[in-house]
């Protein structure tokens, strides 16, 4: 017998010893149900989302009231115990969401990160990181409740027209709750930048302030990027701040216009509980529009996670 | 050509520190800004829900002499001796207030949720097919894993579940779902041996609740602390050790009555809140005699809360009129603003907690070990990998259509129960496990498990040894900050339908329940009365946020702890 014959009769012994394949295979089987998450979660939305539109209702046999899928993606008018299924409407307060808290989040989440990575000494540091933990950390209903009870009186001494449940601090709140997010993964892209860069920029005669813009920042910029569309898809998702404080009216908002965020509005998110919370009673149309929002929902946070995930690894700058 | 040349010279070498300075200044700000947007929100909200200002002027001057002077000024002399010293103070101050924080939780759980005789009956069936399994194992050293492995899994079946148990159960459905099992109707009902919890919990004769508790939540708790204070210092030692904590455990029993608290809680706080923080005094002032002036600011601080309190309630010196206060902590909810309780839901938060914790935490650190010690470099475990990262970046509410879909839409479970939550959020929480996981287990040295492999430890023996205890304070840290993020979910919750007001705990797991950020959502949107925003959901907010702060700080502390040791 042969060297490494001896020892692949060694090792494949121990390798299939009963306590190795035991502990392997619960091992892999916890790894595998992510992946049976994934596929349940994707079966359950489309056959539930199926049973919502009129073309494929019939198909997993349902009788009943259904809904156009076009009338479904196209229509600006939300108004389900009435039966229009306008996801548009839904759709430009979610757009609205995303726009305002991203006007607060990125560029303070960007300076948070340039400070911490190349700024702040290493006591400040550890002071600061763990704070903007905390604050990831506070759950979402608290800040909904913080923006109906504090936010919007002291926004409304500035603008007068504001009523009492407005994108506008939904906008505020959802900002602050992600720039953490921003924050600690543009943190990570920056530090990741070689120092060799960075000296190279100082034996040019650069100053701190150009070295970070110009050196460090345009380095990590796939990372700084892929942070920004995470977090944006962060808010997106985002529920209870935008259920309790931007109100329950769905309306078409133009997205661009500044004085439609003093306006209350519906996002997708929020017309999800105010379905579930009971407006409707179980099984009908209104009830299963539930799961063709999170359909769309799913789909669109999916897209944007995948988008994220391949600017961060194909645009990776290579050291 | 000769001008240029001196034009280039004459501002060679100088730089305006202005705008560097600005730009500086700008991205301070810029970090600060949420910190301390949201710290004043926060103080908002703790003076609506406290209320310092109705106290009497007397009050706080009685407090500010024998608690916030003495406080400071030991503070002082013992961080100008040794910050060392004044870290393990406040490390021992944090570790009172948590320890005291999570006791009454305990206690709540042992008060109305867990019969001290079911907890005293899980116990002894997880102790008698432990104390087999060991025993079969030193029977005979040379037993066949499998046959071990068989007879130690029976062993836990049989005393946890009995015949045919959960399993009959799983066969039932099945049966129902059209598979030709033979009895399988009837397996779901019928019970052929008792399990061993079964056995205890129906003895006719037990003794009394708290001396059940003090054996079975002291009594580890005792052994645990003792061996930590007396590591280092022989078997009599520590067992001496381990008997004082049981015995200051079993005195509260005695005591409490005394100053009227019941016999159960004052077991469970004395257990849970009093011997761990005592322990980590008696442990520095042991074992670390440098930093054992640091001891004196916890003291100080105990000692001057309760002269204080002493003196005001002599006195009679009105504190706050805080709406956090005993009654609510205590009572249910109410459409009376003043009246209404935080109970079922404190309840329904820890409850949530454990089943996720006991879902999740398993299932989350076995993938982070797969893919991190076992996978081959293929598609699949790219395709794991990928998916992983995904599932992270799933809205919550979806996951809440998930777990109603799943579990209360085609597998016909009643929705909103204690289970089903426990689920939703497991799969919730479980990529960030595993993600946090992975960390920790990829921040062990290579070396380590090369050695491991070098004295020809198998790769289940390496994990085992070498990957999961070096990780393991990494991989806790994670865990907690995933269960933070898990109890402070609302969406989910409400998708499952968990209803937002319940006026009990559930004692069982196939009960509905409530949370803390679901009751606080719904004391703001359908109890949205002025009476509701100032009073009661302010106090909610303050319980909440309490909770997750400390469970996060002990989170961060742990990790650098951790990561100062390495």
């Amino acid at each position: 017998m042969s060297g490494d014959d001896l020892e692949a009769a060694l090792t494949t012994r121990t390798q299939n010893a009963p306590s190795e394949l035991l502990s392997r295979s619960f091992f892999f089987l916890c790894a595998a149900l992510s992946i049976v998450t994934t596929i349940g979660l994707i079966a359950l939305l489309a056959t539930e989302a199926a049973k919502f539109f009129t073309f494929s209702a019939p198909l997993v046999g349902v009788d009943g009231a259904t809904a156009g899928i076009v009338e479904f993606l196209t229509g600006t008018n939300w108004d389900p115990t009435n039966g229009s299924f306008g996801v548009l409407a839904l759709v430009s307060a979610t757009l609205m969401v995303m726009i305002g808290s991203s006007i607060i989040a990125l560029p303070l989440g960007l300076g948070t990160a340039t400070y911490l990575s190349e700024y702040a000494s290493p006591r400040l540091r550890s002071v600061l990181k763990p704070a903007l933990e905390i604050l990831a950390g506070i759950p979402t209903v608290v800040y909904g409740f913080f923006a109906v009870i504090y936010i919007t009186p002291a926004l409304g001494t500035v603008l007068p027209g504001l009523s009492k449940f407005n994108m506008l601090s939904a906008c505020v709140v959802v900002g602050i709750m992600i720039i953490p997010m921003v924050a600690s993964i543009s943190e990570d892209a920056m530090s990741a930048v070689p120092d060799e860069l960075r000296q190279a920029g100082y034996g040019m005669g650069a100053t701190k302030l150009e070295v970070s813009t110009g050196v460090v920042v345009p380095a990590a910029l796939s990372g700084i990027f892929s942070s920004f569309i995470l977090a944006l898809s962060r808010a997106i998702g985002e529920t209870m701040a935008v259920t309790i404080a931007a109100g329950s009216t769905a309306r078409f908002l133009n997205i661009i216009d500044p004085g439609a965020y003093t306006e209350s509005a519906l996002p997708m998110t929020a017309a999800m509980v105010k379905l579930v919370k009971g407006d409707v009673t179980g099984g009908g149309l209104a009830y299963r529009s539930v799961f063709a929002i999170g359909a769309t929902l799913f789909v669109i946070t999916l897209v944007m996670n995948i988008v994220s995930d391949v600017i961060a690894h194909r645009f990776k700058e290579e050291y | 050509m000769a001008a240029d040349t001196s034009d280039v010279t004459a501002g060679f070498g100088q730089v305006s520190r202005t705008a560097g300075r600005v730009f500086r200044a700008l991205l301070l700000a810029a970090t600060l800004f949420g910190i301390v947007f949201v710290t004043i929100l926060l103080l908002y909200v703790a003076n609506d829900a406290i209320q310092p200002l109705t106290a009497d002027p007397g009050w706080h001057l009685t407090f500010f002499l024998t608690l916030v002077v003495p406080t400071a000024g030991v503070g002082a002399f013992v961080y100008r001796r040794s910050q060392a010293a004044f870290q393990t103070g406040m490390l021992a101050l944090g570790f009172v207030a948590v320890a005291l924080l999570f006791s009454g939780g305990a206690a709540m759980l042992f008060i109305d949720i867990v019969r001290p005789l079911t907890w005293l009956a899980v116990v002894v069936a997880l102790a008698v097919p432990a104390a087999i399994a060991v025993g079969v194992t030193a029977y005979d050293q040379r037993l066949p894993f499998l046959a071990r492995f068989g007879v130690t899994t029976a062993a836990f079946y049989l005393s946890l579940f009995g015949l045919p148990g959960p399993l009959g159960t799983v066969a039932s459905w099945l049966s129902q779902l059209g598979l030709p099992i033979p009895l399988g109707a009837t397996l779901g009902s019928v019970r052929l041996v008792p399990s061993v919890v079964d056995v205890v919990s129906g003895v006719p004769v037990a003794p009394a609740p708290w001396l059940m508790l003090v054996a079975t939540v002291g009594g580890p708790i005792g052994v645990v602390a003792g061996h930590a204070v007396a590591r280092d210092r022989g078997r009599r030692a520590r067992v001496a050790a381990s008997s004082a904590f049981l015995a200051v455990v079993a005195v509260a029993g005695v005591v409490g009555p005394a100053v009227g608290v019941t016999p159960v809680p004052a077991v469970v706080v004395a257990a849970v809140g009093v011997v761990p923080p005592a322990a980590y005094a008696a442990d520095v002032a042991v074992n670390a005699p440098r930093e054992r002036v640091g001891l004196a600011v916890p003291a100080t601080v105990i000692v001057g809360s309760l002269v204080g309190a002493g003196i005001v309630s002599v006195v009679g010196l009105a504190g706050p009129q805080s709406w956090v206060d005993w009654a609510f902590l205590t009572s249910a909810h109410s459409t009376n603003a003043e009246s209404a309780g935080f109970y079922p839901s404190i309840g329904g938060s820890i409850l949530l907690m454990l089943s996720v914790a006991v879902l999740a935490f398993p299932v989350g650190v076995g993938a982070a070990i797969y893919l991190e010690e076992y996978a081959p470099d293929n598609w699949l475990t790219r395709v794991i990998d990928v998916n992983i990262s995904n599932l992270a970046g799933v809205p919550s509410v979806v996951y809440g259509l998930l777990g109603f879909g799943l579990f209360v839409t085609h597998l016909n479970r009643p929705a909103g129960t204690v289970l089903i939550g426990g689920a939703t959020l497991g799969l919730l929480i479980l990529p960030i496990i595993i993600i946090s996981a992975r960390e920790a287990i990829r921040s062990v040295p290579e070396a380590q498990r090369a050695a491991s492999d070098g004295m020809g430890a198998t790769k289940w023996q390496t994990v085992r040894n070498v990957v999961l205890p070096r990780s393991f304070s990494g991989i806790l840290t994670g865990t907690i900050l995933a269960l933070g993020r898990a109890i402070g979910e609302t969406a989910p919750l409400i998708m499952i339908g968990a209803p937002t007001i319940k006026f009990s705990l559930p004692t069982q797991v196939s009960e509905t329940v409530t949370a803390m950020p679901l009751q606080v959502y719904a004391w703001s949107s359908l109890y949205a009365t002025p009476d509701f925003y100032t009073k009661v959901v302010p106090a909610g907010v303050v319980v909440l946020v309490t909770v997750l702060l400390a469970m996060n700080s002990v989170a961060i502390v742990l990790r650098n702890k951790y990561q100062s040791h390495d």
